[in-house]
């Protein structure tokens, strides 16, 4: 089947911070789809297709929040779809609008969400009620205990302190300064980590991601269109996805297929999108990732499992820089999700930063000569996972 | 598209499904579709769902219904409008280039949740909650609207409740209801003046699954053999606003229709055997199928529609399966006799905001 290439033409991005009371939801979406339009030189008109990024709305509370935002985001008239894998979701509409295009149904298709995760007073309550409500609802699972589950398990693993995961943050915060949408950002330490008040061991509170409002969008077109319409566009050269079960109790043991502590699934997705983008050292070939971290424990066995190093290897080379921003790997120039978490479009924004990175667009938070910029993103009870490669030149001959 | 449909799998329908969880219909849906298609599940690289977390009640409702739906360490993604948008986006998915057979799975409990409260949770906050908006005000809304601009009546609807409901009696799949007289239909009470109870489809549980696949892929295994090539889909969606004129102008209904049509390599409706219309009452059936313009050599909704059964959330992928029974010579009581192409219709959010295609072509021997 020959299948069309697909790149990201442009990108928008609104302030995140904790409340947009200025803006209602629509109006939000609108904000990021106009500086989408602007920054891909396009009028709404030159839009084929719209795929909605929209998570859970009942941080909100209006189900019908993407059809709401119909008309601001100009799709009246248009194929529109909403997409919604949880934490993943951004991620995935993102995917999803590849699949416009490489199928040749659609040649240009935007992509936007915006979120309010501040308009509920209990995130973590709302977040309760994605458990089974037979057996799971009941236990204090949210979010934040899951993962720092998770979390405990894979410092017994590996002997990870919590310094270590502080060492994260600081850096995020650091990188976020050059980021002009994130919502925390700042230059502390590893002493203010951790001395940030206990949430739920390891966590402390600066371990933990803001709750953020704001939106995001972005414009892909095929391969043609892009040529004619951007300089350099961020050709998408690889997509994978991989959906685990929910029970982390059915992700350890010496049954299970995969390991929850280390996100071994991830491993399957990202072979699939580093055959598709012919990435066969990632290290040496890939030269920023943005990953989706909205927990301090997130990012050393993502990178991990995507095989930038060996299992366990991570925090030595945290603590060594390896991951600054001129370390080996710029791992979230833009702080990443530590920073921002407007959970409905976090996984696009992902994309969105790291597209921006192989334009040649992202700003102070530029790395020199990216050729490959990873994204991820990551959903449900760390069960739902998105890898996607923007590189510089499409890896496959034209349809 | 180059793209198959290679099993299906519609499961029993009921007004309540109240034995089974959503997971174990999930499962066997899914199952019985790769099942239809012959294959296992290792054999499949990606799932698409089709869900609404507000008719589960549930935050995130792909969490446990994944992974019995097939999707188990499987390249998996949801969408939230309908079934048929999960068909839609699994189409393309195929399409696309490095996927080659999956599964789209979607599923509807609404027994177990209050689906007018629902609906009224999906209105915005300012205006249209406020005043109580919910599917039935919606419908109601638009009922009027024909009423005005069309003249149309409560005997004419009557009748075509009365037509769709006769229609499902031949089809096996269909809910076991009585037929009742004009009389009962017009004397039924008031939901949302002119909409009253009788004119609209009931609805029902339901599940609905089909495995696709890429041209490629059926090529490369000549032993399994497709049941309908997806010809042609598309859809599309109207304002939010609830006017007269986005009510019943059905603007989007018929660009997208001609939209369809045209990638499908069709010249019009009439070049169509069979067409399944997604309408949840009476008043919107015959606004369809005004719109529709098919002449009667064109077989419409020959299942009974949504009043042979209504899985709210995914109807339009029920009558998508329809369409491949129909073009596999498949479908029971009801089959079109040499039907060779068959359009399926679904809907999505207050009074049909969205509209979507698909065209399914029969396989030559």
């Amino acid at each position: 089947m020959n299948a069309h290439n697909v790149a990201v033409i442009g990108v928008g991005q609104t302030a995140f911070r904790s409340r947009s009371d200025d803006k209602t939801y629509p109006e939000l979406a609108q904000e990021a789809v106009v500086l989408a339009l602007a920054d891909s030189k396009l009028e709404p008109e030159q839009i084929d297709a719209v795929v909605y990024s929209m998570a859970p709305t009942t941080f909100m509370g209006v189900a019908d929040a993407d059809k709401w935002a119909v008309d601001y985001t100009w799709a009246r008239g248009k194929p529109f779809m909403r997409v919604h894998t949880g934490g993943a979701t951004g991620g995935s509409a993102l995917q999803a609008a590849h699949a416009h295009v490489a199928s040749g149904q659609y040649g240009t298709v935007l992509v936007v969400g915006a979120d309010r995760i501040t308009e509920t007073p209990d995130a973590q309550f709302v977040l309760n009620l994605i458990w089974d409500p037979f057996y799971e609802q009941d236990f204090a699972l949210n979010t934040v205990t899951m993962t720092a589950v998770a979390t405990q398990r894979y410092m017994h693993k590996y002997g990870t302190t919590e310094e270590q995961y502080a060492n994260v943050v600081v850096r995020a915060r650091r990188n976020a300064l050059n980021n002009p949408s994130a919502h925390l950002k700042g230059a502390i330490d590893i002493a203010a980590v951790m001395a940030s008040p206990r949430i739920s061991w390891p966590y402390k509170l600066f371990d933990i991601c803001p709750r953020s409002a704001g939106a995001a969008a972005v414009v892909v077109s095929n391969e043609t269109l892009a040529r004619e319409r951007c300089t350099r566009p961020a050709f998408i050269t690889g997509t994978a996805g991989v959906s685990n079960t929910v029970f982390m109790g059915d992700r350890m043991g010496p049954y299970a297929d995969t390991d929850f502590a280390d996100y071994a699934e991830l491993k399957q997705a990202a072979r699939e999108c580093y055959r598709q983008a012919g990435i066969t050292d990632p290290m040496r070939q890939i030269q920023t990732v943005e990953i989706y971290d909205p927990f301090s424990s997130f990012q050393f066995p993502q990178l991990e499992s995507l095989g930038f190093c060996a299992s366990g290897s991570a925090q030595r080379l945290s603590d060594e820089g390896a991951f600054d921003m001129d370390g080996e790997l710029a791992v979230n120039p833009s702080g990443g999700t530590l920073c921002t978490n407007p959970i409905g479009v976090t996984g696009l924004v992902r994309a969105a930063e790291a597209a921006r990175q192989v334009m040649g667009r992202a700003g102070a938070m530029q790395v020199p000569n990216v050729r490959n910029a990873l994204a991820t993103a990551i959903g449900g009870s760390t069960q739902f996972f998105t890898v996607t490669m923007l590189s510089d030149e499409p890896r496959r001959a034209a349809a | 598209m180059d793209v198959y449909v290679m099993g299906v799998s519609i499961h029993p329908a009921a007004d309540v499904i109240g034995d089974t969880r959503l997971e174990e219909m999930a499962y066997r849906t899914a199952r019985a579709a790769l099942d239809d298609a012959g294959i296992e599940r290792a054999q499949i690289d990606h799932v698409t769902l089709a869900a609404s977390d507000e008719i589960d009640a549930r935050g995130i409702s792909s969490m446990l219904l994944a992974a019995p739906s097939g999707a188990y360490l499987k390249d998996e993604m949801r969408v939230t409008d309908s079934g048929l948008t999960g068909l839609h986006l699994g189409a393309m998915r195929v399409a696309s280039g490095h996927l080659q057979i999956g599964l789209v799975v979607s599923w509807n409990q609404s027994s177990v949740g209050p689906l007018e409260d629902i609906g009224r949770m999906r209105a915005e906050p300012f205006f249209l909650r406020p005043v109580g908006l919910n599917f039935a005000i919606a419908d109601g809304l638009f009922a009027s609207a024909m009423a005005e601009r069309h003249g149309t009546t409560d005997r004419a609807v009557a009748e075509r409740v009365r037509l769709r409901l006769a229609a499902a009696a031949k089809n096996p799949r269909a809910v076991r209801r009585a037929v009742p007289e004009l009389d009962a239909i017009a004397g039924s009470p008031l939901v949302a003046h002119p909409l009253r109870s009788a004119h609209r489809a009931p609805v029902t549980d339901g599940a609905v699954a089909m495995v696709l696949a890429s041209g490629d892929w059926v090529r490369a295994h000549p032993q399994s053999r497709p049941l309908a090539r997806i010809a042609g889909a598309e859809w599309a969606v109207d304002r939010y606003q609830l006017d007269g004129d986005r009510l019943a102008g059905l603007d989007v209904f018929r660009a997208t229709l001609a939209g369809v049509l045209a990638r499908a390599g069709l010249t019009g409706v009439d070049a169509l055997d069979v067409v399944e219309l997604e309408a949840q009452s009476g008043w919107a059936d015959i606004a369809l199928v005004d719109a529709l313009q098919a002449g009667s050599r064109v077989a419409v909704n020959p299942s009974g529609g949504a009043w042979a059964q209504n899985p709210y959330f995914c109807t339009g992928l029920v009558h998508a399966a329809e369409a491949v029974l129909q073009v596999a010579g498949r479908a029971g009581g009801h089959q079109v006799a040499g039907a060779r192409r068959a359009l399926a219709h679904g809907t999505s959010g207050f009074a049909q905001q969205t509209h979507g295609f698909v065209v399914m072509e029969g396989i030559e021997a």
